[in-house]
């Protein structure tokens, strides 16, 4: 064998080696998330830690028996779906109108809530609400992660209704079309995989978002975001419950991720990048 | 068509216009412009203990000059944004480059490497929580089983601005690197080929070569880290709260308790305008750079 063959082997097994370790290194925390959920109280924290173990049920059982989880998720699942379809309406037309006219400010505008600390906007917020007495209420929480749905939309967007060609706008025009019906008789069927992959991410982020339900929520509001206090305050005997609470708040997201992880990245830079 | 029908088309489309964009513009203003506003004028007041508010001038500002613990948390905050940054770009431009290598990569590859990221961050402190407790977690398990000294992790104060760094790291370095993967597949083959039949060594390829085409590209996931990284909550409020002490009480997570664990809104205010004035200045000296190393 030549030795030029013989180096590029050796640099392709080099680079497996590379791609498993990083692979390991990736998934072993969340691997060991998922399998101290489903281990026995005492050996969650048996040490030396245990990999074999005869899996139960019963950290989730625990989990559900003594907090209101399934309240929280509901509350989780009413402020994420009620903000992902506001930033939708919302943000489906603004993206159209930023497209088409190249105006671009009101666009850049909503990017703010992307690089300014939330805190920033959480300050004010809680001093209006308070006013007006909707602290604890649902939709003090589902307009304020408007907040991260509506960029996230409109800078999904903006990358897919720009590819659709000015003709056919145009044709429809001489043809009588208004804007608006143009927007959702033919550009709209055109960027229906945007609006997926947009709406997954508004999801995603929304579902994932901390600050604002800590302080905007009350105990009947809650999140399951915000309530993960409640599952530490604990102690380390109930690490399984702990545990078992992590697993399935990460599940709704990561099994949305995973459906549109093609087009994920492109989309998480908000325009920044086309990958 | 004549002028006039022509023109009364156009106003009419531009009527169109404004009214599709409308709602998105009035959320925001009303959601975003006007808080901020609104905050500007919090930061100039002070609230007293009974919650009555008056006028103060810039008696907030002066206050957070003197304040050790407003300097306190910038240094915080800029240790734990250079060293994440810093174990962000290097090992996702890394991992890039194995990616990259690898040709094929499968759905399933990809979506065990987006994983980390698209879980909340809660998630990943409540996760290494559990790995890095001192004395049961498996961390130091490993640690002692290679002959390695364990360490206090979160409890720290010296290593917990670090281990929050690895944590996030753990998060976001694939994120990091799947952008830096965009750039890479971006850059035409032909430079490769030209080095190539020139005899250069791979390392000085990537040396000469691929790294200052791929700089705009990492520039890039530099500033979405960066805004992310200097507004830094979700894990360390989560796994420490800013302690142990207030080890890593960076300037967001002050400024939340010191707004809403001491009511203090007038205070805050100012705290998080100067943070959010921090923020928006290192994105413009990013931009600039970008704009230095573009090609």
């Amino acid at each position: 064998m030549s030795d030029a063959a013989n180096t590029d082997r050796w640099i392709r097994w080099l680079n497996t080696v590379q791609l498993v370790l990083a692979g390991l290194l990736i998934m072993a925390p969340t691997v060991w998330m998922v399998l101290s959920s489903f281990k026995p109280s005492f050996e969650v924290t048996a040490y030396p830690p245990t990999l074999v173990f005869s899996p139960t049920l019963e950290n989730y059982v625990e989990l559900t028996r003594t907090t209101p989880f399934l309240s929280y998720a509901l509350n989780s699942l009413i402020v994420t779906l009620g903000s992902t379809a506001l930033g939708l309406l919302f943000g489906i037309p603004a993206a159209f109108a930023v497209s088409w006219t190249r105006i671009s400010w009101p666009a850049i505008l909503t990017l703010a809530a992307r690089m300014a600390p939330g805190t920033l906007f959480l300050l004010p917020w809680y001093v209006m609400f308070r006013q007006i007495g909707m602290i604890g209420s649902y939709t003090a929480l589902i307009l304020s992660h408007a907040v991260i749905t509506l960029p996230i939309v409109i800078w999904v967007l903006l990358p897919s209704f720009d590819g659709i060609p000015r003709s056919v706008f145009e044709a429809a025009q001489v043809d009588g079309c208004s804007v608006t019906r143009i927007l959702w008789r033919i550009a709209l069927p055109l960027v229906a995989s945007g609006v997926a992959v947009s709406a997954i991410l508004a999801f995603v982020f929304s579902w994932n978002y901390f600050l604002f339900a800590l302080v905007l929520s009350n105990g009947d509001t809650k999140t399951l975001i915000a309530a993960a206090f409640n599952f530490i305050g604990e102690g380390s005997t109930q690490w399984g419950a702990l545990m078992a609470a992590a697993t399935l708040i990460a599940l709704p997201p990561l099994v949305l991720a995973a459906l549109v992880q093609r087009w994920l990245v492109s989309g998480l830079t908000l325009g920044a990048v086309k990958g | 068509m004549s002028d006039t029908a022509a023109t009364l088309t156009q106003d009419r489309q531009k009527l169109e216009m404004a009214a599709l964009s409308a709602p998105a513009v009035i959320f925001t203003v009303g959601m975003i412009a006007f808080p901020v506003v609104y905050t500007i004028w919090l930061g100039f007041q002070t609230f007293s203990s009974t919650g009555k508010q008056s006028f103060a001038g810039l008696a907030n500002y002066s206050k957070l000059v003197a304040d050790y613990e407003f300097w306190h948390g910038l240094w915080v905050t800029i240790a734990l944004y250079v060293l994440s940054l810093a174990l962000q770009l290097l090992f996702g431009v890394w991992l890039a480059l194995v990616l990259f290598h690898a040709k094929r990569l499968p759905g399933v590859v990809r979506s065990l490497f987006i994983s980390p990221f698209m879980m909340p961050p809660v998630v990943a402190g409540m996760m290494w929580l559990v790995i890095l407790d001192p004395s049961l977690g498996a961390a130091n398990y490993i640690l002692q089983a290679l002959g390695l000294p364990p360490s206090d992790w979160l409890a720290s104060p010296t290593w917990v601005i670090p281990t929050v760094a690895l944590i996030d790291s753990w998060q976001w370095t694939p994120y990091v690197a799947l952008i830096v993967l965009g750039g890479l597949q971006s850059l035409p083959p032909s430079v490769y080929e030209a080095a190539q039949i020139d005899g250069a060594s791979p390392f000085k390829t990537f040396q000469r070569i691929t790294l200052p085409l791929l700089l705009p590209t990492i520039v890039t996931a530099a500033i979405l880290r960066s805004v992310d990284l200097l507004r830094f909550f979700d894990i360390i409020y989560i796994t420490t709260q800013g302690g142990p002490g207030n080890a890593s009480n960076t300037l967001n997570i002050y400024g939340f308790r010191v707004g809403f664990e001491f009511f203090n809104i007038g205070y805050a205010s100012a705290l998080m305008l100067t943070l959010t004035a921090i923020v928006f200045g290192a994105v413009l000296a990013f931009n600039r750079l970008r704009g230095a190393v573009a090609w």
